[in-house]
């Protein structure tokens, strides 16, 4: 076993005592007001969406059947997945064991979700067993399209300067192998971004930023170009972020095209095949490469009766709910929470921080009897490394509004504050939100 | 509101870390406590304050490194204003677990 999981369980266990003493402060309250009911509710998935809304409910149930369904015995801390791949943190830092996670009196089926029946209000995992339910919370995640991109093969990240920070810790670790080895001898580094919608848009801006830095340190930035590669029309969705990184990247000499998709990737050669939304392609050598896949739904959700069916999440699968309420709109005994959600933005942990206590809240009001009465304003944000030290901590809701959460944050401030955020208080923010405290 | 608590539990997860060494602490001061409990009103509040602004000097000094940055990095009066807090508090810990280590030359 991981030595890093034998002493996060160790640590668990030691801290058994103190967290009992911070849920009792937190309890409280929903325990004065939980509501009786025999209902059976499946969660599909056990991210932090998944486990945030699972300890909600149990604080505000009494007597509910709560069912987790999620084989994936490691938890994984993706937020600093960008900064393992720069080198900044050790790995062991995002990885936890999920059995650890799983809140009291909630059972775990260490199983995956195959396929989702609304109309018989019921899942069925992958090795067959069929779940019903009353109510049912999606948090699924996101599929990584990798098959798109022809040519790709994840399991060769770290090598021939082969770099994307998402499929895993491992690939992120890798990642930083590759970036390390690229940056003592500087050459032509590629960073691409697909037009889909993705989880942590910011991550690429971060690594394009990370990477900068790091050949400026190393003393090779002179003999080196960085360029990124965008299939969106411009580097991030919301403009005065889109803007603000744009006018840093001119200053700091990378160089932006915004209308070109990865199309294929030859690793051994290391050459990148990239094409217009005219169908015209082009192939560019690199000795750096930073892929970020197209997402989309995983099968069990694209294929189920829970996706879109018209508009722009049809194409992903996306899980049909209501931006608001979270619900989703044609079976409202179904909510989704996190990266699964076909909404304008947010897939990032802080939309979940924001929004699992209303779904939560939702879950028990349909229970209840009641209308969901609350209103989820699409709040993300997103901790964008500027180079090693300094951040900007962005903010924002489904308009595109920057909204911080303090009046005093600054969002398109570099600064230090952001950095410590990111680097040393947004993991204990995460689990305290995991543990439905916050 | 929501902020406090927030940070609150920040600093209670960060703490989960490093459990073991602080109930160590713990006790010792409370050991300690007990022990030097005659001396402790006798400890000039001038000479708790020194101290707890020496450790936020260092604490200060050594913050931006520790976290893999720098003071060139600091960019607005929100990052000095937090930089301030963290010193303060290392400061303000370190006088308060001091307190009964020098009560003892006032017992």
């Amino acid at each position: 076993m991981d030595p890093s999981l034998v002493l996060n369980r160790r640590r668990w266990l030691l801290g058994a005592a103190g967290a009992g003493a911070m849920a009792s402060l937190a309890a409280p309250a929903a325990q004065a007001a939980r509501l009786k009911t025999q209902a059976r509710i499946v969660i599909a998935g056990s991210g932090l969406g998944g486990l945030a809304v699972a300890t909600r409910l149990t604080h505000m149930l009494e007597g509910a059947r709560i069912t987790i369904i999620d084989k994936k015995q490691e938890h994984n801390y993706q937020p600093g997945y960008t900064l393992v791949a720069t080198g900044v943190w050790p790995v062991g830092k995002v990885r936890d064991r999920n059995a650890d996670l799983q809140p009291a009196g909630v059972e775990w089926i260490q199983d995956m979700v195959a396929e989702f029946d609304p109309a018989g209000n019921a899942v069925r995992t992958a090795a067959g067993q069929r779940v019903p339910y009353d109510y049912l919370v999606v948090a699924t995640g996101t599929h990584q399209d990798w098959g798109l991109i022809e040519g790709m093969d994840v399991t060769a990240i770290g090598q021939n300067g082969l770099a994307s920070v998402y499929p895993s810790p491992e690939a992120a670790q890798a990642t930083w192998h590759a970036m390390d080895a690229f940056r003592r001898k500087g050459g032509n580094a590629l960073m691409t971004l697909p037009a889909t919608p993705l989880k942590c848009a910011g991550a690429p801006l971060k690594m394009t930023f990370m990477l900068r830095d790091r050949l400026a340190q190393a003393g090779t930035l002179d003999q080196s170009t960085v360029t990124f590669y965008s299939a969106l029309g411009s580097v991030f969705g919301v403009k005065p972020v889109n803007d603000n990184v744009v006018a840093r990247w001119k200053d700091l000499g990378i160089g932006i095209e915004t209308t070109q998709k990865l199309k294929a990737v030859d690793i051994e050669a290391r050459k990148a095949t990239f094409v217009t939304p005219e169908g015209v392609a082009s192939d560019v050598a690199y000795d750096f490469i930073h892929v970020v896949p197209p997402m989309r739904a995983p099968d069990a959700v694209k294929n189920s009766d829970l996706a879109w069916k018209e508009g722009n999440f049809a194409a992903g699968g996306w899980l049909e709910v209501d931006k608001d309420t979270l619900q989703h709109r044609r079976y409202k005994n179904v909510f989704g929470i996190g990266d699964i959600n076909g909404t304008p933005r947010g897939k990032t942990a802080a939309t979940v921080k924001k929004s699992a206590p209303i779904v939560a809240q939702h879950v028990v009001d349909v229970i209840a009897g009641r209308e969901p009465g609350q209103k989820f304003d699409g709040y993300t944000s997103c901790p964008l490394i500027v180079r090693e030290g300094a951040a900007m901590l962005i903010e924002f809701d489904y308009e595109g509004r920057l909204v911080p959460s303090l009046p005093m944050i600054e969002p398109l401030q570099e600064s230090y504050f952001a950095w410590l955020m990111k680097y040393a208080m947004l993991k204990p923010a995460y689990m305290a939100v995991l543990k439905g405290r916050v | 509101m929501y902020e406090i608590w927030l940070a609150l539990n920040i600093v209670y997860e960060i703490a989960l870390g490093f459990w073991p060494a602080l109930l160590i602490l713990l006790l010792a001061w409370l050991a300690l406590l007990a022990v030097n409990r005659r001396g402790l009103g006798a400890v000039p509040l001038s000479r708790l304050l020194l101290v707890a602004a020496g450790v936020a000097v260092l604490v200060g000094i050594a913050l931006p490194v520790l976290t893999l940055s720098s003071f060139r990095n600091f960019g607005y009066w929100v990052d000095w204003a937090n930089w301030f807090a963290v010193a303060a508090g290392a400061g303000g810990f370190a006088a308060i677990w001091l307190w009964p280590v020098m009560a003892r030359r006032y017992r």
